[in-house]
């Protein structure tokens, strides 16, 4: 099954169907992308779903100039961002919340709390290194759901590690 | 290799683009370096972590369901996948149709004919897609 089968039943204006394949393709990168903005599972599941809903309206639309994915993506990042905005509902942890980590290595590996750590991380930092690990370390894929060149996802991963290690370092 | 390169291509290594000649070459870098040494244990335990940390939510299995409901409960419903097959092959059958019957007419009043029956079908098409666009928006 490949996006190519589902542009076929489209052209035959086969929407049902069509909608059934893109579910069972892409339901799965959509909630993570969605999710590695919101943050929060059940958020994200709730947007998913007026993604999916909005895909379902404007699938009759599709004119096949841009990939089905490079399509499904950007409403994705777009309703996603949009339900980040009109909600407000990310906390920031204040920095003077934030408990350092033990300065003793290990021990403050142990200790720390690696998605208070992510919350220090710059927006597009967390985004990327959170969908990385998400999409079983695929810059390709991160990259791609993020309309990002694949050296931009290396350079923010690379920079997202060493804050990360600082961080627990201080 | 001095340290900034190891510790770029040791970076890379979790992103799994490092090949085993640049492996070996950071290997030997990181026993000769303390600092080094301290990096790629600091990096190696944090890439744990993160691998345990940031876990893959599970759509919860009522989720294409309440899709369904959701696109259900939407005022448009879209037309039958074979509506418009069928609508071709109808026009088509008559174009044959009104073929057939014109063979025995005068070449002047076929042609009329024909004028007036693209007139009307180009009429009707056009008020039909859009009698269609206003019942979809």
């Amino acid at each position: 099954m490949t996006d190519e089968d589902i542009q076929s039943l489209l052209r035959k204006r086969r929407w049902a169907a069509a909608f059934e394949l893109l579910l069972d393709r892409h339901q799965k990168k959509v909630f993570r992308l969605v999710y590695s903005i919101l943050k929060e599972a059940a958020k994200a599941e709730e947007v998913t779903q007026d993604i999916f809903l909005k895909m379902w309206q404007v699938l009759p639309d599709y004119d096949g100039r841009a990939s089905l994915s490079t399509w499904l993506y950007t409403i994705t990042r777009n309703t996603s961002l949009s339900a980040l905005r009109a909600e407000s509902y990310r906390k920031t942890l204040p920095i003077e919340d934030f408990e350092p980590a033990a300065a003793n290595w290990e021990t403050g590996m142990q200790q720390l709390e690696i998605n208070q750590l992510l919350q220090r991380l710059p927006e597009a930092q967390q985004r990327v290194i959170t969908l990385f690990y998400l999409q079983e370390r695929s810059v390709e894929d991160v990259a791609h759901m993020l309309d990002l060149p694949e050296g931009t996802v290396k350079s923010h991963l690379h920079r997202a590690r060493r804050a990360l290690a600082d961080m627990v370092r201080s | 290799m001095n340290c900034r390169e190891t510790q770029e291509r040791l970076l890379e290594s979790f992103e799994g683009a490092v090949s085993p000649l640049e492996k070996s070459q950071l290997e030997r870098h990181i026993s000769e370096c303390p600092e080094c040494a301290q990096f790629a244990v600091l990096q190696s335990q944090l890439d744990l972590r993160l691998q345990e940390g940031i876990a893959a939510p599970q759509l919860n299995s009522g989720f294409r369901a309440g899709l369904q409901a959701r696109i259900a409960r939407q005022p448009r419903e879209p037309w039958p996948d074979w509506l418009p097959d069928l609508a071709y092959l109808a026009g088509s059958g008559v174009a044959i149709g009104a073929c057939a019957l014109l063979l025995s007419f005068p070449v002047p009043v076929v042609l009329g004919t024909g004028v007036v029956v693209a007139f009307l079908a180009y009429s009707l098409q056009t008020i039909l897609v859009s009698a269609l666009e206003q019942k979809t928006d």
